[in-house]
This record gives structure tokens, C-alpha cells and sequence, in this order.
């Protein structure tokens, strides 16, 4: 056991774990992560294999529209360490970082909730004009996420694949807790839109939310126009709005002249 | 809690943004989702990233505060596109438009750009970059992850600066159309942002629930016995699809506005819901519910 090695591992796993949301977005995508990895644990031709094929395995598996994949970072990192330490073949050291990968997703999960709690604070900020306070609440989510995941790079590489059994073992004995943690986290956002509609919601605007709620109903259950839902459904506004817009201006512009200009 | 004022107190427009500022706001777009979250999702990372902007505009201090607290609601878009909202967005609060069209035009602004940017990005840039390079890097040649990262970034970093420039000189030119029609553009604006909510509540919302109520057995043509299940879900669905996240924005938006509840004590009722649920294998999902009951599996 390596010290400079472990801190090397701890700092990469750190800015992976903020990678994977902010900053560039790519250098945590495992074709780029895994050969860093591999430098640091001494065989980088390991890390080009496993980051090439794990990336290859991705690619149909996309963070896209807010669902998650078991977590990539961790999956990459694990699989580099049993690759290079445990002499595991690339498929098995892949297999036997899933739990990781699965660990991984519960402490995103738990973030995003808490998180969500840390939003109070930034509303503070925001009362009171302090733009730090809305960097201090962003450097708290980010080191938050990032400490967590260092831990469990830590553990894989000092525990080996025997971590892999009491891992299994919780993940199943609570796994009703994540799942009410993460069927709690996708409510959250339903405050989020209360929050808008609070002030947005007028008494005339009623008709207009569950128009809007209809169309995505429609365009998003329909294969060919789910991709587009949003872009779709915002054509659909705009056609309203500019209706509005225009009637609006007309009927202005006639009471501004007195109801004269009917000019037959 | 997000202010309740409509107007900016100083309606003097600002100076327009240095250049300097927007490459700033350029790079710091790139913490969009430094504090991502469940509730409001991007808002934080939003908020940070058009912070300079909003201090150089807004020079008193309630203008400035209410700015943020507007800022601080729901958001969410694909990454690399935020600075298109960003310019847009910038230019009407340096014209210190009215509150509820700025928030309008964001909304309006924010949803559509998040299918876009995946069917760009996760769907057609990045497999194709990792197709090419993924087999270079198994090969053993460290070209594979250089090329990959120069490829993906490079675009990334010449969208976001393009999108930045454009939407905000865009968002500039628009504004002088729209001042002489202000109140008819507010409520424009805020019929699209209202519709696009509503739809966000359709597309957003995944809750679902996980019952299947064994409902005994038939037998089929091979003979073989097969089990019959009810799925509640299913049913709901036939009533209107994505009730429960109309019906739970709908009691959220009563607590707030009737019952005057925070977003917090909101947030703690649904985790409650959240788990009570799990443990009686209410929600859809992956897990094993802690009582044992027929439904879930």
C-alpha cells in the first residue's frame, strides 16, 4: 500500500467527482479518467484498455434528461484498481466495480437531496445581495459530493473486491431507503414548479398550465416527437403568446384612438 | 423566499456588459451545475454563473437582491447551452424589464434547449468522437483520450462563447421593439412561460407508482399457468397520464401560496412521502419495499 498513491487516487476521484456534473463535463468520462488513473497506479496501458472499452459500453448509456446511469466515476476508478492491483481481467475488474458504480449513485442521490435543503441558505444570500454566500453554497455542494466519493475510491483501493460482499449486503438490506430516497428526490422538483407558479400562475393563466401539461401529455407519448417535446411544446406557446401579443397591441392601439379608426 | 416585488426600483437601463465580463460569464457557465439539487436544480449554478453580470448592473442593493432571489427558481437546461439564456436574460436585466417577463422569457427559453443539446451532444458528437477514439486508446496510443477531449471541449467551448455573443446582442436589439409595448409583452411572455411550466410538469414528472396487485391466474393456449396482475399505475394512467405529478405540484403550489409553507418544510413532506412509500412498496423503482406486501415485488 502506496501512500503518495492513495493521495494521488483521493485528488484524481475528487476532481472527477465534480467533473461529472460541472467543469468540462468530459475529463470524468472513463476513456479520459481511466488512463489518469492508470498513471497513477503505474500501468497506464491498463487504463487505456479499460477506459476505451468501458467508454465503448456507455455510449448507449447517456446522463441524459436528468436520469442516471449507476455511476460511470466510480465504475471507472474501481475497475482501474482491481484491473492493476487485484491482476484482474478487464471484464472481471468492470463486473466487480458495479457495486461501486451502484454506491456511486446512492451518494449523488443523497447530494441532490440534501442539496435541495441547502437552497434555503442561498435564498438568504440572495435577501441579502451577498453574491459569496451563493459561492460558499456552491463550493458546499461541490466538496460534499466530491469528499463522499473520494471515500469510496479509498475504500475499493484499500479494501480490494473483498469490499465488494458487505457493499452487496447494505445495498440490499436498505435499499428501501435509497429507493424512498430517490422516488422522494424526483418529487422535489414538483416545489421547483411552485415555486414558479406561485407568482406566474394568475387567475387567468389556469387554462393556458393544463393546455401546456396537455401537450407534453400528447407530444411526449408519441415516439417520433417525444426527443422534441419541450422544443415542440414551445412552438406551440409561442404561437399563443404572439396571439396574445399582437390582440393586445391592437386593442391598445384602438382605445388609444378612441374607437375612430374602424375606418370603413 | 423569492421576493415578491415585480419592478426594479432604479429603471434606469445599464450600461451594456463589457467584454470582459461576458468572457467571464463564459467560463463560470461551466459551474452550472456545481449545486445541483432535486428542487430547483440548476438555479444555484445559474445564479453564480450570471452573478458578475447582475452585480455590474444592478448597483443598488434591493435591485440587486431581487434579481438574485428571481434568479434563484427552478432551472434546468442542457450545460453547454446555458449561455444562450444566459445572454438573453442578461439583456433584459440590463434594460430592467419587468420582473415577470424576465422570469417568462427564461423559462420559456430554458426548456426546449435541454432536448436539443442532448440530441447534439450525448446523441450524436460524443458517440461519434468515442467510436473513433475509443479504439485508438484500446490499442494502447494515448491519442485516444487526447483527441477525444480536444474534439468534445473545443466544440463545447466555441458553442458556449458563439451562443453567449449572440443571444445577448440578440436580446439587446429585441428589447427596444418590445419597451413600447411592455405590458402586452409581459403578458405574452408569461402565457409561453406558464405553458411551458405545464409541460414541464408532464415531461419532469417521474413519479409513478410501482403496485402490481396479483389478481389470480389464467391458463394459456400451451397450457401453462399465468399470473394476472392489476397495475395501478396503469389505471391512473387512463384517468390522465402523469396525474400524481400534476396532483403533487398542484397541493405544493396550495401549501405555498394558501398556507404560506417554505420550499423547505414542502421538501421535508415529500421525503417523508418519499420513504413511507418505499417502505410499503407504494413508488415504482428498484428496490425491495422493508414490510412485505403483495404488490411489490
Amino acid at each position: 500500500m502506496d501512500v503518495i498513491q492513495i493521495v494521488l487516487l483521493a485528488i484524481a476521484t475528487f476532481i472527477f467527482a465534480i467533473d461529472q456534473f460541472s467543469l468540462t463535463e468530459l475529463i470524468y468520462r472513463p476513456i479520459i479518467a481511466c488512463p489518469i488513473i492508470g498513471a497513477i497506479l503505474g500501468d497506464l496501458n491498463t487504463g487505456l484498455v479499460v477506459g476505451g472499452t468501458y467508454e465503448l459500453m456507455m455510449v448507449g448509456n447517456m446522463p441524459v434528461g436528468g436520469a442516471q446511469p449507476p455511476n460511470a466515476v466510480l465504475g471507472g476508478i474501481v475497475a482501474m484498481i482491481f484491473a492493476v492491483k487485484s491482476g484482474f481481467t478487464v471484464e472481471e475488474s468492470l463486473g466487480a466495480s458495479v457495486i461501486f458504480a451502484v454506491f456511486g449513485q446512492y451518494v449523488v442521490t443523497l447530494t441532490f437531496s440534501l442539496t435541495s435543503v441547502l437552497m434555503a441558505r442561498a435564498d438568504k444570500a440572495a435577501e441579502n445581495a451577498d453574491p459569496k454566500g451563493i459561492a460558499v453554497v456552491n463550493y458546499m455542494a461541490m466538496a460534499f459530493l466530491a469528499a463522499l466519493f473520494t471515500v469510496l475510491a479509498v475504500i475499493a483501493y484499500v479494501g480490494g473486491s473483498a469490499m465488494s460482499a458487505p457493499l452487496q449486503q447494505f445495498s440490499e438490506t436498505f435499499s428501501w431507503f435509497m429507493g424512498g430516497l430517490g422516488a422522494a428526490g424526483g418529487m422535489m422538483r414538483y416545489v421547483g414548479f411552485a415555486i414558479l407558479l406561485k407568482i406566474m400562475l394568475a387567475n387567468d393563466m389556469w387554462g393556458i398550465y393544463l393546455a401546456g401539461f396537455a401537450a407534453a401529455a400528447l407530444l411526449g407519448n408519441v415516439s417520433a416527437t417525444s426527443g422534441a417535446t419541450l422544443l415542440l411544446v414551445a412552438f406551440i406557446g409561442a404561437a399563443i403568446a404572439l396571439y396574445d401579443y399582437n390582440m393586445n397591441v391592437k386593442m391598445k392601439n384602438l382605445e388609444g384612438n378612441g374607437g375612430m379608426s374602424d375606418g370603413i | 423566499m423569492a421576493s415578491n416585488a415585480t419592478t426594479y426600483k432604479d429603471l434606469t437601463p445599464a450600461q451594456p456588459l463589457d467584454k470582459k465580463t461576458l468572457n467571464t460569464m463564459v467560463w463560470k457557465s461551466m459551474m452550472l451545475q456545481a449545486s445541483f439539487n432535486y428542487e430547483r436544480m440548476q438555479a444555484g449554478g445559474w445564479l453564480w454563473g450570471i452573478l458578475p453580470g447582475l452585480e455590474k448592473i444592478h448597483t443598488n442593493k434591493e435591485d440587486l437582491s431581487a434579481s438574485m432571489a428571481h434568479n434563484l427558481e427552478f432551472f434546468n437546461t442542457h450545460p453547454f447551452l446555458v449561455t444562450f439564456v444566459m445572454g438573453v436574460v442578461l439583456s433584459l436585466e440590463q434594460e430592467k424589464a419587468d420582473i415577470n417577463t424576465i422570469r417568462a422569457v427564461r423559462v420559456a427559453a430554458m426548456g426546449p434547449l435541454g432536448g436539443i443539446g442532448d440530441a447534439l451532444f450525448w446523441f450524436t458528437l460524443v458517440p461519434v468522437t468515442a467510436g473513433i477514439t475509443a479504439n485508438m486508446s484500446i490499442s494502447g496510443s494515448l491519442a485516444g483520450p487526447i483527441l477525444y477531449f480536444v474534439i468534445t471541449f473545443g466544440v463545447q467551448m466555441a458553442l458556449r462563447y458563439f451562443l453567449m455573443y449572440w443571444s445577448y446582442s440578440l436580446g439587446t436589439q429585441a428589447i427596444t421593439l418590445l419597451t413600447k409595448n411592455a405590458k402586452e409583452f409581459t403578458h405574452a411572455a408569461s402565457m409561453l412561460g406558464v405553458f411551458v411550466v405545464g409541460a414541464l410538469t408532464c415531461n419532469y414528472g417521474a413519479t409513478t407508482l410501482g403496485m402490481m396487485i396479483p389478481n389470480g391466474t389464467t391458463i394459456d393456449a400451451t397450457g401453462a399457468e399465468v399470473a394476472n396482475y392489476i397495475d395501478v399505475q396503469g389505471l391512473l394512467n387512463g384517468i390522465l397520464p402523469a396525474l400524481i405529478p400534476l396532483g403533487f405540484t398542484m397541493m405544493c403550489y396550495f401549501l405555498i401560496k394558501k398556507k404560506g409553507w417554505t420550499p423547505i418544510k414542502c421538501i421535508v413532506l415529500l421525503l417523508v412521502i418519499g420513504i413511507v412509500g418505499c417502505i410499503f412498496g407504494i413508488w415504482s423503482g428498484d428496490y425491495t419495499a422493508l414490510v412485505p406486501v403483495p404488490w411489490h415485488a
